[in-house]
């Protein structure tokens, strides 16, 4: 369970371009597999679910359903933010659910020639969230896992 | 997989299924054509189909199958035990390679040389046996057949049986009983029966079998399967049109023009909600079919001999919920016949009938369909269930001593209770019990358990009708709205802001009310979801107590307001938040925000508190004994004296001042909701209530087609009462009731004299103009 993921990641952009979301954490530039994003929902406010694990940023109404947030603020040690926000929906294990961030950007298109797996240095914490990097011209492009955002992965695992 | 193949398999599954309700039934009525017929095309389109798909094993064995069936429907056999028995093996030989073929596409490698052996055998003896004693048997039958009016091929085979089978011997015992016994359910009428010859057998099979194809083309042409996701998918949809019409009630509430619109909106997602809700229902019979089959086979293998009962077949239910019990139903069934019912011998020193008798059924009851599993069997010993339990440790002695022997027999239903097996073999019963509960459970229903030393056990199941949608009181606390069930509240207390520090006791930091003279004790929603949050005693707000009762459990929640009950649509929480244990799910309402639905249980044992119930409403309601007629008594003091009335007929209690109560001459009248009401005070207690503004307390009930009021001192409790019966008669007096063992005066609403005609008339004309 713990390499397959990476592996499947790893081998699969030897050839096509492949296309990421970006999005913005804090100071941060994320990327996403747009193929693994349902839909993005422009700005929600979450319910609050008292007791709930930390990383679990609230209940958003989507489409019928109950769709369980992450914050990733929450996850990366930040502080969280009252206001609305938007919501990538993303297909787990369980269901669907959704992350919270903090503004959506353009879809790059990167390629595999630019990936750079975690540095050693990177603390154990982000090493499990993140695949690795894309250099783009300017920046980074962090990698997240969509598998290991999932909270019912997340539930099971130290990070929480 | 493709789609001949699948079809075929649905097919099969169907047939089988079909089969083995037959086939239990047969041995019951071992002669009858339509069940013989029904069996033999099962096994037929099996074999017809597996021919072109090309499964050669399937074939053969269903071929076997179908050539001794074949016998038995030309009436050359008679469905023996020993027939009934291959043919059930053969059922199980044919579905275990469909299973196989299910799984991985083929038919497995088992061996089906013995069994088709056995079929053949069987198949063989038919062929001697027939041509041996065929022509004596005919003659004596005919003659035999004309005494009592029978068609002679019954009479035939019951004396084929005889000649052939030593198993049998009891038919052959009393061969005109039976054959009265089959005269009288025998479908063709007696002046036909002379005119039978053996050709006229062959075109009476002939008959029978046309007939039953009739009926299953004709229940085939209206019925259509549905893919059963397709059946889930329509389900959210209407739960989304329930939600969504919530809304628009509530934003028409403000716009008169929507008001007739929404009217009709609500009406029809209620009718396709309940058409969509009917489309899943299934009747009870699928999960009941297969408890013929276990019976004979369980009996067979422990040595006991039960007759099955079966009530309410047709009580439907939503398939998930179908599909759920099947488990917990078989279980009890087991235990029923291992521990429930005695050996023969034992019951015929007990003075019972060797056959013991094992009732399964099933009623629907408001939203509940209620599944009792009952035996005539030794029944549990509560002496023995109480020793045990203190020896685990599950309760301590103190505690047992006070307990009822309803209480201690819920025990069994403890984890600890039922895993040692010392303990099964001396209580009796508890092979996971607490499985049986917790499989219950899960899906919103109860379990109780009943027994009566030396007569019997009965196992109830109380389970919803449906998961999807569930009627929810909606309460507020730390600023958010949650849903509570209403099947767990039982009763709702405001308590005031002036009242609040007094009302709500303290037992050295647990907070506790007193209830009608009972404390209960409390849990406060915001303390237990924000850990840490502290009451200023002195300083509490407004709140109300929803009085819950889940499972034995009974506590108060303390929550900051109440909003509008409402039906939820249930949503399922991720794995991340229903580990959380407080939440069984979430819900959209009305207003568009979202709730969690609060799981009363979970929260009555985070909480700590017991299963108890020490409250005398509990206790008297199981006490009573079952088969009287039990009343819900609203249990009233009026001036000192205890009197009840009919809970179905109280429609509202309200407590009131004094002044709001006025007078037509002398009779006092209440202006209730721009009615008149007329107000009932035998005890004289507004002519002793000198103060206007003194609170007096009117429970308004219904009385026939009318609305009356009567004044009461307090409202003591609601409580279960019996009927009481004269001495020596068993006419029910009218007037008292016995509620918690005392005789208790009924409140006599025909007593109270209905306001003439006209006076009401003039005096809402004088309340419209008073409001206007």
């Amino acid at each position: 369970m713990n390499s397959s993921p990476k592996t499947r990641r790893r081998k699969a952009p030897s050839s096509a371009p492949i296309e990421m979301c970006s999005v913005r954490v804090g100071d941060t530039l994320f990327g996403l597999p747009i193929s693994h994003i349902l839909e993005i929902v422009g700005s929600a406010r979450p319910q609050a679910v008292p007791l709930a694990p930390g990383f679990v940023g609230g209940l958003v109404h989507y489409r019928g359903d109950v769709l369980t947030t992450v914050s990733l603020r929450q996850l990366l040690g930040l502080s969280t933010q009252d206001r609305a926000q938007p919501i990538l929906v993303l297909e787990g294990a369980g269901g669907c659910f959704g992350v919270l961030v903090d503004g959506v950007g353009e879809v790059l298109t990167v390629s595999s020639d630019d990936f750079e797996p975690n540095p050693p240095t990177l603390d154990e914490c982000r090493k499990k969230l993140f695949t690795g990097t894309y250099k783009l011209k300017k920046s980074l492009l962090v990698i997240l896992d969509p598998c290991r955002l999932d909270p019912s992965y997340l539930v099971g695992s130290q990070l929480a | 997989m493709d789609e001949l193949t699948r079809e075929f398999l649905i097919e099969s599954q169907e047939g089988l299924d079909r089969m083995e309700r037959c086939l239990t039934d047969l041995e019951n009525r071992p002669d009858h054509a339509a069940l013989i017929a029904e069996i033999f095309r099962s096994v037929h389109t099996i074999k017809g189909t597996t021919g072109f798909l090309g499964y050669k094993r399937l074939e053969k064995l269903s071929h076997a199958g179908e050539s001794l069936l074949g016998q038995l429907r030309e009436g050359k056999l008679s469905a023996t035990a020993p027939i009934v028995t291959v043919l059930l093996q053969l059922l199980d030989g044919l579905r275990s390679i469909l299973r196989a073929i299910e799984a991985n596409e083929t038919e497995g490698a088992g061996e089906d040389e013995k069994l088709i052996q056995d079929l053949e055998q069987l198949q063989a003896n038919a062929d001697i046996s027939t041509t041996v004693v065929d022509s004596a048997v005919k003659r004596r039958s005919r003659k035999k057949a004309a005494a009592v009016g029978v068609p002679p091929s019954t009479v035939s085979r019951t004396a084929d049986i005889a000649a052939h089978d030593p198993t049998t011997q009891l038919i052959e015992a009393s061969p005109d009983a039976a054959a009265v016994d089959k005269a009288e359910r025998s479908p063709s009428p007696s002046e036909n029966i002379s005119k039978i010859s053996s050709s006229g057998i062959a075109s009476r099979e002939h008959e029978t079998a046309t007939l039953v194809n009739a009926s299953t083309v004709a229940a085939s042409e209206s019925t259509l399967r549905v893919d059963v996701a397709l059946l889930n998918r329509m389900m959210n949809l209407v739960g989304e049109l329930v939600l969504t019409r919530n809304q628009v009630l509530q934003a028409s509430a403000t716009s008169p023009s929507l008001t007739q619109l929404s009217r009709r909106l609500d009406m029809v997602t209620a009718d396709l909600r309940e058409s969509v809700m009917k489309a899943r229902m299934q009747p009870v019979s699928n999960v009941f079919s297969k408890i013929p089959r276990m019976v004979r086979d369980l009996s067979h293998s422990l040595g006991r001999r039960g007759r099955l009962e079966m009530e309410g077949q047709d009580t439907g239910l939503d398939k998930s919920l179908l599909e759920a019990i099947k488990d917990p139903l078989t279980h009890a069934v087991r235990n029923s016949l291992d521990h429930g019912i005695e050996a023969p011998d034992v019951r015929i020193a007990a003075g019972k009938n060797p056959e013991g008798l094992l009732r399964v059924r099933a009623i629907q009851e408001g939203s509940h369909v209620i599944i009792e599993v009952s035996d005539d069997g030794a029944g549990i010993s509560v002496e023995r269930v109480r020793a045990k339990a203190i020896e685990r440790n599950l309760i301590s002695a103190e505690r047992a001593a006070q307990q009822s022997e309803h209480e201690l027999l819920q025990l069994v239903f403890l984890p600890g209770f039922s895993t040692a097996a010392v303990v099964t073999n001396v209580s009796g019963r508890g092979v996971g019990m607490d499985v049986v509960r917790t499989n219950v459970e899960k899906i919103g229903g109860k379990v109780e358990l009943d027994s009566h030393p030396g007569r019997g056990t009965t196992l109830r199941l109380r389970i919803p009708l449906t998961l999807a949608i569930i009627p929810a009181l909606i309460v507020r606390s730390v600023g958010q709205s949650f849903a509570l069930p209403q099947a767990a509240l039982s009763e709702l207390v405001h308590i005031a802001r002036q009242e609040s520090v007094s009302s709500i006791e303290w037992m050295e930091g647990t907070p506790l009310y007193r209830l009608r003279g009972n404390l209960l004790p409390l849990v406060f929603l915001d303390r237990l979801l924000v850990p840490g949050t502290t009451h200023d005693r002195n300083n509490l707000c407004e709140s109300y107590i929803a009085v819950l009762e889940t499972d034995g459990r009974r506590f108060g929640l303390v929550v900051d307001g109440l909003a509008d009950p409402e039906e939820i649509v249930v949503k399922a929480l991720n794995v991340a938040l229903k580990n959380i244990g407080l939440y069984s799910g979430a819900t959209v309402l009305g207003s568009g925000s979202l709730a969690l639905i609060l799981d009363p249980t979970a929260i009555a044992i985070r909480s700590g508190i017991a299963v108890e119930e020490s409250d005398l409403v509990a206790s008297a309601e199981v006490s009573a004994p079952l088969n009287l007629i039990n009343n819900d008594y609203l249990v009233v003091d009026i001036g000192n004296r205890r009197s009840a009335v009919e809970l179905t007929n109280v429609i509202r209690i309200e407590q009131l001042p004094a002044s709001r109560i006025e007078y037509i001459g002398r009779r006092p009248v209440l202006n209730f909701e721009g009615q008149l009401l007329s107000i009932e005070d035998s005890a004289q207690l507004l002519v002793a209530e000198a103060d206007p503004d003194a609170q007096i307390v009117v429970v308004i009930c219904r009385d026939g087609d009318r609305q009356v009021g009567f004044v009461v001192s307090h409202v003591l409790d609601v409580a279960a009462g019996t009927d009481l019966f004269e001495a020596g008669s068993s006419r029910a007096t009218k007037g008292v009731t016995l509620l918690e063992n005392r005789v208790t005066d009924l409140v006599d609403l025909a007593l109270v004299p209905a306001l003439s005609a006209n006076t009401t008339e003039a005096h809402s004309c004088q309340f419209a103009e008073a409001s206007l």
